[in-house]
């Protein structure tokens, strides 16, 4: 048999037999050890008496720690959290990487992104907001977005939050813009005459050059008063070119510009379209067109064929 | 089509756990006051990262673990004041017998050893807490105070030795023989 073991070193085990948490080796040492050690014999009693007094912590009221209130604050303040909370997701699309992000108001961003990191950064910069990532939240959205770009479906229904246009002005615009329908194309100068504000047409487009919500806000059917594609979403002009492709508008990609000769004109606010060389049409500035690339999205609006040009007898060449 | 928020999974989460980490805290922090602020902050840290948790992750084990980073940070801050406090609080307690003998004076006994707790250096008041009165093992402990399983379980003996010893100085012990 091994030797009994010294007071010392059984000093732990002392401790962990009263807790009731030692192994067979180290009970059986304790066990041996107190039978000739009077001293660690009394030791192993207080520690016994001392993890009763212990296990009544657990149960032993605490009055002055209530934490009823705490509980109160703490739901008052995850409510306020959750109200300024944006969730986002980063996925990827026929359009590359885009990131979606969404308050409990509705969808507050959508962002074409080069880098996952930088866009993270750009977002937690963002103040004032809450910023979790978490791709769950916005995956329907993004089902969505999805059937959208593979043309399954011609409209975003959702609720949005304008939280990150930057002033009323580009809330007009943002407004005005998201009137324009599926397949449609009109200019800055249009938007601007709609916003009624006709000589800022830079500032349209300055307003939608940093559109926080671009497709679901479709400032890609927005153009140059020339018919000019111009610019979207700094140097992607060819994602413009790509979303109105998708809705059937002829864009002759060579020049990127969209010709008005081959497109329906409907000119507010009448409720018929026109060949674009009926009647005074072919004078008329751009602003004040809305440009359809087929006949069938102008009467998905509503628009009737025109009862003098005649469309639906004589429609364009493509 | 945006998804109703109200019926926050995290909720369930709050309702759980609060009251045990708020009384945690009350120990970790020897202050009522700071546990109501600490167990806010705690919620308040998780609800921002619990999505991130692996779906199997010990949700009471990781708030232990928060909660004991935020003690820990407000106790290096609020130090010197508390440990004045806590001192104070044991010298107060030199009247009266400390081992207690019966169940009507548990209570004043807990109330003791709480207080030698609060005397307590932070890991052995901390791991004391976690073990003797949530019953987290100490692979748990030893997550919150980011040490092994094993420093963890010394920190309990070494608290364990303190409080048997603090008893000892207010009181000799006679226990029966």
């Amino acid at each position: 048999m091994s030797r009994i073991p010294t007071c010392r070193e059984v000093e732990r085990d002392l401790v962990a037999v009263a807790a009731g948490e030692a192994g067979a080796t180290a009970a059986q040492g304790v066990e041996r050890h107190v039978a000739i050690c009077r001293e660690c014999r009394d030791e192993l009693q207080r520690y016994r008496v001392l993890e009763g007094m212990v296990s009544d912590l657990r149960r032993a009221p605490m009055p002055e720690a209530d934490p009823a209130l705490a509980r109160a604050e703490l739901e008052s303040k995850l409510a306020d959290i959750r109200s300024r909370l944006v969730t986002y997701g980063i996925f990827p699309s026929p359009l590359g990487r885009i990131l979606i992000a969404r308050s409990e108001l509705g969808v507050s961003m959508v962002r074409y992104v080069s880098s996952d990191a930088s866009a993270r950064a750009r977002l937690a910069q963002l103040g004032g907001d809450e910023v979790m990532e978490d791709e769950a939240a916005v995956e329907p959205v993004y089902r969505e977005l999805l059937d959208y770009l593979h043309a399954r479906g011609t409209r975003l229904n959702w609720a949005l939050d304008l939280r990150w246009a930057t002033s009323d002005f580009q809330k007009r615009v943002l407004a005005a813009t998201a009137e324009l329908p599926y397949g449609a194309v009109a200019s800055y100068g249009g938007i601007a005459k709609r916003v009624g504000a006709p000589e800022s047409v830079r500032a349209v487009a300055q307003a939608l050059r940093h559109n926080p919500l671009p497709i679901v806000i479709p400032c890609h059917r927005v153009i140059g008063g020339t018919g000019d594609l111009t610019g979207y979403a700094g140097t992607r002009i060819g994602l413009k070119e790509q979303l109105l492709s998708l809705e059937g508008v002829p864009v002759s990609s060579g020049a990127r510009r969209i010709d008005r000769r081959h497109m329906y004109v409907w000119v507010a606010p009448y409720t018929e379209y026109c060949v674009p060389t009926c009647g005074s049409i072919p004078e008329m500035p751009l602003s004040e067109l809305t440009l359809f690339g087929s006949r069938g999205h102008a009467e998905a609006v509503g628009l009737s064929p025109c009862s003098s040009c005649r469309p639906d007898l004589h429609p364009v060449s493509a | 089509m945006v998804r109703d928020m109200t019926g926050d999974p995290f909720e369930t989460i709050v309702a759980a756990h609060h009251a045990e980490i708020h009384r945690y805290l009350v120990r970790a922090t020897s202050r009522p006051g700071d546990a109501d602020d600490l167990s806010q902050e705690t919620f308040v840290r998780a609800y921002k990262a619990y999505k991130a948790l692996p779906p199997d992750a010990n949700v009471r084990a990781w708030l232990f673990t928060i909660a004991t980073n935020l003690s820990r940070n407000h106790f290096r801050a609020e130090g010197r004041r508390r440990q004045a406090m806590a001192m104070a609080a044991v010298g107060a307690t030199e009247q009266g017998p400390s081992w207690p003998e019966g169940e009507a004076i548990a209570n004043q006994a807990s109330a003791r050893i709480d207080r030698l707790v609060a005397a307590l250096p932070f890991k052995q008041r901390v791991a004391f807490t976690m073990r003797k009165v949530h019953e987290l093992d100490y692979d748990a402990i030893g997550q919150s105070l980011e040490c092994s399983a094993e420093s963890a379980r010394a920190h309990v003996f070494q608290a364990l030795r303190k409080i048997r010893q603090g008893l000892d100085d207010l009181d000799v012990v006679h226990t029966e023989r």
